[in-house]
């Protein structure tokens, strides 16, 4: 009997419509996903499209998805025989629960393993197509797939088949079901958020019922080697995990076992009349005839629409989609801005934008889903014959509709800024913005979603089913999402779409909302067509067929739905070439894909004339003319150009920034020569040509402008309130660099470039003669003059010579007294000033300022104290500090970082001004980022390195180091704990995903998370273990012999030269471990116990495994032996939890560890209760969880 | 007065569900019986402006019903043979929500209409409770109500008492008869007494086509004298089919008593009976069936009884 229902469920469940749609998707999915470049899963940088890491990621994810499937396979088993009303006749034969239960639920789940077999499938397909990079495929492997559909793939989908056909038995409800589904998938993404922070790593791992927390977790640190060879080992947490929900899954199961009755419990009681109440007399006379005047009409429209909201208001799922919603929008926005472990401000701006991030779901799937409800409602609710059949006009079944959706809509999104504004208040933050949620989120919200409901509405009018409607409009988000990642990214074709406004609290909506509004406008009008069609197109009657309402569609376009769509159509067509004006012609349009293409071919066609002689910029004077609220910067300027190439030079080449416009460009003696348009290159021929020694002047205008409103990302640097550019985007440059080009393997050899377009290496002298931060320049003599409106600071680097205001305009001249770097940033707001100033006995006072938007006070007094304390010690430990000023300035939170200029750093709104400094277990971010900025001064500012690999390492690695000096020196060694953590799960997290190659640290070209995560992680333990004078003498030094000097300029090389000579060869083969090599261990405590003695103390006893790995740029590991000083501790309370405290250590000391299991004896006075070696992960050690464990 | 010329309509898969129909129905009630799948429905929804049909004209007074469905629906009331509800709704909304569809959307007037109706159908008491709680029979008094809203000239009722039930029946008919004095009402039903009891017209529909129409009393008297009666051991049955046009068997009292239609007496067991409503319906059904055997030849293959 088992036999028999399982295999007529799997037949029957072969021939429904979802099982093809599904399979379908989930191919196609899949296939997109390993064809497609832009639209990758697990398979970034090195990782191979079919390796088994991207194959089960893959799976695992498309797990998710199948959710939906699953429960309309599943659940819909159980529910089947209820709706068709066959359960009594099927239930009353001699079949057993077991044989019904069991048989239909192994027969749905195996058709259901079969569509999602269906995303290996796909891979596999997909890997072999011809167009695939043969370096981005790996052997075929069978056991992959195989490993990846049911190590990963069944289980998910037994557990989540057993969870939901408990649920369906339960309720027997497809809706219900249905709410489940969405209510664990919000539930599974919100957990995520919440435990995204490390220490939750397990628990995530643990409550995660698709297992890909667990998977995550597992892989995090795998390199691209790994990626690419290994299967994720089912044990430890993954199996934890896969037992558990098992577990979880059966328990279900023999619930709804237990709850499953064949018999009806609970038949419909027919109402009992309530006592009979005083009725109003009987009328005689005929009842009051029907109209169809204006007023009825107005009158139906309103009273539907209350009606068609009733319906959506008292429904359950309403509130089940809303609760969901709020729980998840809270959520987002309790935890937005997160840092490091710091929260920042809930001011509105951040509110909102994490509202749209958490909370945007929920509008769409509200449009979505009750698009559908209430077009098949009638019809559902088999009330439609009496409903058609009433005089009611055919708009009245559509209008009051898309009304009450969009009130609906309206009153959700107003729930989530409320949820905004209970998250301010919880956060103890009372200044309420109400028009500023309404503005930046009620509104764009519900006009999208409205537009996304009319679409469902249309669509659904279409299909003949409405789970069909639903899909279809599944499809349409994906392939919206998917054709926007391929390089279809033109609004005009995206429904609903439109550019993003950024927002910022100096700015609010800037300009920016002028586009956004024209696309809503062109959108709301498409849509009206669409409801005009929707209308003419409605199911009146009993036939749906599609075919004969078509026929009829021009019968029934008549009078006012002509006239309204036909304006619809005019303003859709109108606004539709207003903005293609704008955004195509006034503003280029260009796709991803076409900015590669320009970038391979500016690699084609300049590279070549990246070596050739060209005369080096000496001085810059320059007058920016900001008119901020026009988007408009001119700029006009000489240069200084001396030959310094010691040959005759007899060509100059002029490259600029994309968006900017050369207007004047004059040199004596030079004509131009080739000019490239698409690339802003020009070469000029000189004649006579350029004497080595000689001078010139040249003198250029050019205008930075954004007309109209672009497509994508609007030009953010000019605005109202809080301009910041900086000079590679306002002038010309000389020469050619290949700053910018392509350097992403596959790309490149998709446009058949070479495989590698890599800086100098550390043994190409050449690579010495241009600097990091100025491939044009030396050290220049800078003169700037910024004019912007009257009621704005103009800010650039140098001190202030003058400052007028005439005509409405503000013009401030500034001058450094020495040569900078030509690396100058010009701002512009109307900002608040907080100056302090630095006085240290013996040296000049420094003037320090920080300007800030009115409002954001927070931090203000925090920055300046972390300026003098970085400048005092920066200038005692490496050199004196080189400017009579320092100053912060803030910018819009366009952006999230902060930049050093010439004592001038431009700080974002959003990375310090805004954050919350907790108590002392909390890190200080604000003073960490301050002091690394102020450490550019001497990092960047003194000492520029030359454009060689490792460059970054003597300017953002030597900045982390200094700020971690600073840090320690005021909160002290416990925090640098904390912080280093972060930064080794940072640094062991981006291995995998590294494009290029992983590079040993002295090497580093450019990649953050060797400069900033491992020169932080290598500085710091260079420093405790050879001493930290020794390595500021070296610093200091490396100073001495490169400040402010010209080509040749400093690399690695030099530093590791002098570091050497000053620790002496003892440390040699460590500084090669650190710095040469990329080098990682693996250190655990396998077990740790403490015995009392005889005279009170204990005998600690560690149980130690240790190894050390060397690393290849791939991620492959060869063991070298280990045999190095360790920290060894003993504590009273764990590192790094509440408790801790410098009391609670009770021994630490340096002691030596070797490859391979040792144990290690100690005396300690009380009783441990945690041990651990290196217990503050001062190390780059690959599983930095198991350095500290519980003493027995 | 609503004529149907020649209606015909075939459906998508080919079943051709109405052939032909052609009716005059006056003012009053009309009866239109027919067996299941005879086609009632889908005559009654190309009369509700829910399907149009294949062919045909129907003309409701001035109304050309297939080029102004509008204008019609302004003057109907159909209560169609199956209907359902939304959940959560009372009586009294739902009500209200099809008086505001029909166009009786000004507040006192729908008032006015709601309270009149549900006093009119007796669902006063329970008018605040959800329509998807009531019994077979109030929900069947609350079609009719719904029905009513905004004075129909027309109204077109599908089945109505099919499951209802003696009480409630006669609780139902005496609602229809109450209104069926001024106006056109076509109650489609395969039960004879609600026709016997309630319509001064009527018409047979059987495969879709009229194969009767009059008013009961004449069609019954064109069978007077013709119906026959005897009762039977239940195996003698097959020997009298064979022998005898049998319109009707019925188990009386553990024997089977059978009906015969024939011009004299069949048999001396059999005896003359009065005929009734139901005499006709099932002569009639008989002939349709032996016509159609004919027409089948040889291969036909004998029908159960009705």
């Amino acid at each position: 009997m088992f036999g028999h229902i399982t295999r007529f469920e799997w037949r029957y469940q072969l021939r429904s419509p979802v099982f093809w749609i599904g399979a379908a998707m989930f191919f196609l999915m899949a296939f997109g996903a390993t064809t497609v470049d832009t639209i990758q899963i697990g398979s970034r940088g090195n990782v191979n499209v079919n390796s088994p890491f991207a194959i089960v990621q893959t799976v695992g994810i498309m797990s998710v998805f199948a959710l939906f499937v699953l429960v309309a396979m599943v659940a819909g088993t159980v529910i089947r025989d209820d709706e068709t009303g066959f359960a009594p006749i099927l239930r009353s034969t001699r079949l057993g629960k077991g044989a019904y239960l069991g048989g239909r639920f192994v027969g749905s789940i195996a058709a259901a393993l079969l569509v999602l077999a269906m995303v290996p499938l796909a891979i596999a397909v997909g890997s072999a197509m011809p167009w695939q990079d043969p370096e981005k495929i790996g052997a075929f492997q069978i056991t992959h797939y195989l490993y990846a559909l049911f190590v990963f793939g069944l289980p998910t989908l037994l557990i989540m088949g057993a969870a939901f056909f408990a649920l369906a038995t339960a309720t027997r409800s497809m809706m219900w079901t249905y709410v489940g589904a969405v209510a664990l998938l919000v539930l599974f993404s919100a957990t995520r958020v919440w435990l995204r922070n490390l220490q939750h790593d397990t628990l995530a791992g643990l409550v995660d019922p698709f297992g890909l927390s667990a998977l995550f977790t597992t892989t995090k640190y795998w390199t691209a080697a790994e990626r690419n060879t290994l299967l994720p080992p089912v044990s430890g947490l993954l199996l934890a995990n896969r037992l558990l929900w098992t577990a979880v899954a059966a328990a279900l199961f023999a619930v709804a076992y237990r709850v499953f009755h064949f018999e009806t419990r609970h038949a419909r009681v027919a109402a009992k009349a309530t006592a009979p109440d005083a009725a109003p007399s009987a009328r005689r006379g005929p009842l009051p005839l029907p109209r169809a005047d204006g007023a009825t009409a107005r009158a139906q429209l309103l009273a539907l629409a209350r009606f068609d909201m009733g319906q959506v208001f008292r429904s359950p799922a309403f509130f089940v989609l809303l609760f969901i919603g709020v729980i998840n929008a809270g959520l987002a926005a309790w935890f937005t801005g997160e840092f490091y472990g710091s929260t920042p401000y809930p001011v509105t701006r951040l509110m909102v934008q994490a509202l749209q991030g958490g909370f945007t779901i929920m509008p769409i799937i509200i449009a979505i889903y009750y698009g559908g409800e209430l077009v098949w409602r009638d019809r559902d609710r088999r009330v439609h014959e009496m409903v058609d059949a009433t005089a009611a006009p055919d708009w009245a079944h559509l209008v009051p509709k898309v009304l009450a959706i969009a009130l609906v809509l309206t009153a959700t999104s107003l729930v989530a800024m409320l949820t905004g504004m209970a998250v301010q208040v919880l956060r103890g933050y009372w200044h309420f913005e109400p028009q500023a949620y309404l503005l930046w989120f009620v509104l764009p919200t519900v006009i999208g979603a409205l537009q996304l409901a009319v679409l469902s509405v249309f669509v659904q009018v279409l299909v003949p089913q409405k789970f069909i409607g639903w899909g279809v409009m599944m499809v349409q988000l994906v392939a919206m999402i998917a054709l926007s990642s391929a390089g279809f990214e033109h609004n005009l074709y995206s429904f609903a779409g439109g550019p993003n406004v950024p927002l910022s609290d100096m700015n609010g909506m800037s300009r920016f909302w002028v586009g956004a509004a024209w696309f809503q406008l062109y959108w709301t009008a498409f849509s009206l067509v669409l409801a005009v069609l929707a209308h003419a197109l409605w199911r009146r009657g009993t036939s749906t067929a599609l075919r004969p309402r078509l026929a009829a569609l021009p019968r029934r376009l008549r009078g006012g739905a002509l006239v309204l769509g036909g304006a619809g159509l005019a303003t859709w067509v109108g606004t539709g070439a207003f903005i293609f004006h704008n955004t195509n012609q006034l503003n280029t349009y260009r796709t991803a894909p076409q900015r590669d293409d320009l970038l391979a071919e500016a690699e084609r066609e300049l590279l070549p004339f990246e070596k050739l002689p060209m005369p080096r910029i000496t001085a810059v004077t320059m007058h920016v003319q900001l008119y901020p609220r026009e988007a408009r910067a001119v700029t006009t300027g000489r240069y200084r150009l001396e030959n310094r190439s010691g040959q005759p030079i007899d060509q100059v080449h002029v490259a600029w920034a994309e968006r900017l416009q050369l207007d004047v460009l004059e040199l004596p003696g030079a004509t131009p020569n080739k000019d490239y348009p698409r690339l802003n290159y020009r070469s000029y021929r000189l004649s006579p040509a350029m004497q080595p020694g000689e001078a010139r002047e040249l003198r250029f205008s050019t205008t930075l402008q954004e007309r109209g409103f672009p497509n994508g990302r609007p030009l953010t640097r000019i605005v109202d309130n809080g301009s910041f550019l900086d000079n590679t985007e306002i002038v010309p440059a000389i020469g050619m660099s290949r700053d910018g080009l392509l350097t992403d393997r596959a790309k490149r050899r998709k446009h058949g470039l070479p495989a590698d377009l890599r800086p100098p290496t550390l043994e190409d002298e050449s690579g010495r003669a241009t600097n990091v931060l100025s491939p044009s320049s030396d050290w220049v003599d800078a003169d700037i003059t910024v004019t912007t409106d009257a009621d704005q600071t103009p800010i650039a680097p140098g001190y202030t010579l003058s400052d007028t205001t005439a005509n409405g305009r503000r013009t401030a001249h500034f001058k450094p007294d020495a040569p900078i770097n030509f690396f100058f940033s010009v701002q512009s707001a109307r900002y608040a000033v907080k100056a302090d100033k630095l006085r240290r006995e013996g040296l000049p006072d420094v003037d320090l300022a920080v300007y800030y938007q009115p409002g954001h006070e927070f931090n203000v007094a925090r920055m300046l104290s972390a300026m003098k304390a970085s400048l005092a010690l920066f200038g005692e430990a490496f050199s004196p500090y080189q400017f009579r000023q320092a100053r912060i300035l803030e910018f819009p939170a366009y952006a999230t970082f902060a930049q050093s200029f010439a004592n001038t750093i431009p700080y974002s709104e959003d990375i310090g001004f805004l954050a919350k400094l907790g108590g002392p277990e909390k890190i200080d971010l604000v003073t960490y980022v301050t002091a690394h900025e102020i450490a550019h001064q001497w990092w960047g500012h003194q000492l520029v390195p030359s454009r060689q690999q490792g460059a970054t390492l003597l300017v953002e690695s030597f900045a982390q180091y200094s700020a971690l000096l600073v840090m320690e020196r005021l909160y002290g060694r416990e925090q640098m704990r904390r912080f280093l953590k972060y930064e080794l799960d940072r640094y062991l997290r981006a291995r995998g995903s590294e494009t290029l190659e992983e590079l040993p640290l002295a090497r580093v070209e450019n990649q953050p998370y060797i400069h900033y995560q491992k020169g932080s992680l290598a500085m710091y333990w260079l420093k405790e273990v050879v001493g930290e004078d020794k390595v500021n003498r070296a610093l200091a030094k490396l100073l001495k012999q490169y400040a402010f000097k010209a080509a040749p300029y400093a690399n690695s090389t030099d530093f590791l030269r002098l570091l050497r000579a000053e620790v002496g060869p003892e440390h040699d083969a460590l500084i090669t471990d650190l710095f040469e090599r990329i080098t990682l261990l693996d250190v655990k405590v396998a077990q740790a116990s403490a015995k009392p003695r005889a005279d009170g103390k204990f005998d600690v006893t560690l149980e130690v495994e240790a190894r050390k790995l060397y690393a290849d740029g791939k991620g492959k590991e060869t063991e070298s032996p280990l045999n190095e000083p360790f920290d060894i501790g003993v504590f009273s309370a764990e590192p790094g939890s509440a408790g801790f405290t410098d009391q609670s250590v009770m021994y630490f000391a340096r002691q030596p560890i070797r490859t391979g299991k040792q144990t290690i004896h100690l005396v300690v006075d009380r009783r441990p209760t945690h041990a651990g070696v290196d217990p503050y992960n001062k190390r780059i050690d690959r599983n930095s969880a198991d350095n500290v464990a519980k003493v027995e | 007065m609503l004529s149907i010329h020649e209606l015909t309509h075939v459906y998508p898969n080919g079943t051709r569900a109405l052939d032909a129909v052609s009716l005059q129905i006056p003012p009053g009630m009309f009866g239109l019986l027919g067996p299941n799948g005879a086609g009632k429905s889908s005559l009654m929804r190309c009369l509700a402006t829910l399907q149009v049909p294949t062919a045909g004209s129907i003309r409701f007074g001035d109304i050309d019903v297939l080029a102004e469905p509008a204008t019609l629906r302004a003057t109907l009331g159909y209560l169609p043979q199956d209907f359902g509800v939304y959940p959560r709704v009372s009586a009294w909304d739902m009500l209200e929500h099809l008086a505001v569809l029909k166009g009786v959307a000004g507040r006192g007037e729908r008032r006015e209409t709601v309270e009149s109706l549900l006093q009119q159908v007796n669902l006063w008491d329970v008018r605040g409770k959800a329509i998807a709680g009531f019994s077979g029979g109030m929900r069947q008094r609350f079609g009719i109500a719904q029905a009513l809203i905004g004075n129909p000239r027309l109204i077109i009722v599908d089945e109505p008492t099919a499951g209802l039930d003696p009480e409630e029946r006669n609780r139902f008919n005496n609602l229809l008869s109450e209104i069926g004095q001024t106006v056109v009402v076509i109650l489609s039903t395969h039960i004879v007494d609600d026709v016997t009891d309630l319509c001064p017209r009527m018409a047979i529909l059987v495969g879709g086509r009229i194969v009767s129409t009059g008013t009961p009393a004449e069609l019954i008297a064109a069978l007077q004298g013709r119906i026959w009666q005897a009762s039977l051991e239940r195996d003698e049955l097959d020997g009298a089919r064979r022998q005898h046009r049998v319109i009707a068997t019925r188990l009386r009292a553990g024997r089977t008593v059978i009906r015969v239609l024939a011009d004299g007496s069949p048999s001396p067991h059999f005896t003359p009976v009065e005929a009734g409503l139901e005499d006709v319906y099932f002569a009639t059904l008989l002939e349709q069936r032996e016509q159609a055997a004919a027409e089948a030849g040889p291969k036909a293959g004998s029908m159960k009884a009705a």
